[in-house]
């Protein structure tokens, strides 16, 4: 994938699970679920996802000497 | 507790804090950049450290855990999506970096400026950034005067740990500036994270049999508190109004954003993004955690967020951990008052005083820099022992009125035909949307503030620069270099 692709390709994915986090804990099932398996739990793996994705983002930099 | 025991303890913090920064002081060269931007070499570790002391304010302990105890885990979804905003520095980082270096960068309203031809887009970037900092830093000092006020019993006086506070900021900063306050910064977040968890881990073990004790005791008492609406303080509109400003935060806050200028490689840059994002997910559990069990161990509070310091003062934890926890609160509150005293007065020197005035060299420059920082304290100082309505207004403004930048940054980078009659009026007309709708407490359409200011924002900063003429020369060569040299190190 070229790098404009992949700037196309994370800011469709990044765009999605930020509209998802911000929309999904107010309908159902989770709106309902009074359990700390519902929306800290989904809250919670958004924030992993978005640490992870990060990690491998910020992992292809190149610095000048290569590293 | 004991007033002389808090005394003593802010002293021998005050005297670590103080030897730190006399070492960094050491260490520190002699011009503009080195002042107040660490020669742009800052480490990863260190950059991460500041970077999250400063971002982390006393709002975490006390109004995030106080937004729990009212509105349950809506809090935990405002405060991750903050920290999803990180997701900004991942495009824009290496950016800022690039052209720091390239252009010689000290603020970033200087590159607004630059990039888009025009003195006055610093000169009223920077205005704006004092305006809506001053009253946020006001609002933290005001915090440790009360933290202290309120678990001395009254025995330590408002005004005087507002004072002890500034004090403590100013010192550290005038010293050795950035480097100084970035290894203070790096002192206080260990202090903040490690006596944070260490807290937590206290009430829960000694007031619910660990955390699974308290969590089915939250579903069992208060069901409502695992969901949004749930008990109604985040209701969709509120949510939508408190995150969406804060999502920008990486970009809109200058004090966060300029440390995209300092580390010393992109690969520093990386460790600073990840130590953050580690640092945040803990320290932002750790707070949650604490607002759930207020929630339980004190359900009658009338005032949420005195949650903190009336749950420090039940002997639940020990006192000496009480104790640790206070100065991790004021350690959170006085990393951020300092970085932006420091970021501010960079601000003035490079932005306002530079672009009026050509001739200033940089000895002269970095002098009224330096003045401006125990001048901005005094400032705060005064606003701070003000306590006006005012203040709580423009400080909660303070994210949405910073907000009105980000169209501008965004456009700096991304779009060609952006102008710098398109960012003044965006950021002017902005701006002041922000504040009014804020102090006079009218939401039309049931929007709150930040919405409108950003909505303001981009339509004046699209419609704007589609009337007038960009600085095609300047775009063409600042965004070519930039795509060159984004190409070469894989950045996307």
């Amino acid at each position: 994938m070229s790098l404009k692709q992949q700037r196309i390709f994370w800011a469709l994915f990044f765009g999605v699970i930020i509209l998802a986090a911000f929309v999904v804990p107010f309908l159902p099932p989770l709106r309902d679920l009074t359990s700390v398996y519902g929306s800290f739990l989904f809250w919670n793996v958004f924030a992993l996802v978005v640490i992870i994705c990060l990690g491998i983002i910020t992992a292809r930099w190149r610095d000048d000497d290569g590293r | 507790m004991d007033a002389n025991t808090i005394y003593l303890a802010l002293f021998l913090y005050f005297i670590v804090g103080s030897i730190i920064a006399r070492q960094a002081r050491r260490k520190l060269g002699s011009g503009v950049n080195d002042f107040f931007l660490a020669g742009r070499a800052l480490g990863g570790v260190v950059a991460a450290l500041t970077y999250s002391a400063t971002t982390y304010s006393a709002f975490m302990l006390v109004g995030l855990a106080g937004f729990t105890y009212i509105g349950g885990v809506g809090a935990l979804g405002f405060e991750l999506i903050y920290l999803s905003g990180l997701i900004l520095v991942a495009f824009f980082g290496p950016r800022f970096w690039l052209v720091g270096n390239r252009y010689n960068y000290l603020t970033p309203t200087e590159m607004l400026g630059d990039r888009y031809g025009s003195r006055a887009v610093s000169i009223v970037s920077a205005v704006a950034a004092v305006i809506f900092l001053i009253p946020y830093s006001a609002v933290q000092l005001i915090g440790i005067g009360a933290l202290l006020e309120g678990i001395s019993g009254g025995a330590i006086p408002y005004i005087a740990g507002v004072s002890v506070a500034a004090v403590i900021a100013v010192y550290w900063t005038w010293t050795g500036g950035l480097k100084a306050v970035a290894w203070t910064d790096s002192l206080q977040a260990a202090v903040m994270l490690t006596v944070a968890v260490l807290s937590v881990i206290f009430i829960a073990y000694r007031a619910f049999d660990g955390f699974g004790g308290m969590f089915a005791q939250l579903e069992a008492q208060y069901p409502q508190w695992l969901t949004v609406p749930g008990p109604g303080f985040f209701n969709v509109n509120a949510f939508v109004g408190l995150t969406l400003p804060w999502f920008f935060f990486s970009l809109s806050n200058p004090q966060v954003s300029q440390r995209l200028f300092m580390p010393g490689s992109l690969g520093q840059m990386r460790i600073m993004v990840m130590g953050f994002l580690i640092f945040g997910f803990i320290y932002t559990l750790v707070s949650i955690i604490w607002g759930f069990s207020a929630r339980l161990l004190l359900p009658d509070l009338e005032v949420a967020d005195s949650a903190t310091p009336v749950l420090l003062s039940m002997n639940i934890v020990p006192n000496i951990v009480a104790l640790l926890v206070m100065l991790g609160i004021s350690a959170a509150a006085i990393s951020t008052v300092n970085s932006i005293i420091l970021s501010l007065s960079s601000m003035v020197c490079r932005d306002v005083f530079k672009n009026i005035s050509r001739e200033i060299d940089e000895e002269r420059e970095l002098l009224i820099g330096r003045i401006f920082v125990p001048l901005f304290t005094l400032f705060i100082l005064a606003f701070a022992t003000l306590r006006l309505d005012l203040i709580a207004a423009l400080s909660v403004a303070s994210s949405a009125g910073l907000l009105v930048m980000v169209p501008a940054l965004i456009g700096a980078f991304f779009w060609k035909r952006g102008t710098a009659a398109g960012v003044l009026s965006s950021v002017i007309v902005g701006g002041l949307t922000a504040m009014i709708l804020q102090y006079s407490g009218w939401r039309p359409l049931d929007l709150w503030p930040g919405v409108w200011s950003g909505i303001v924002a981009v339509t004046l900063f699209i419609g704007v620069s589609l009337l007038t003429l960009p600085p095609k020369k300047k775009a063409e060569e600042f965004l070519g270099f930039l795509n060159r040299e984004l190409n070469r190190r894989k950045v996307i």
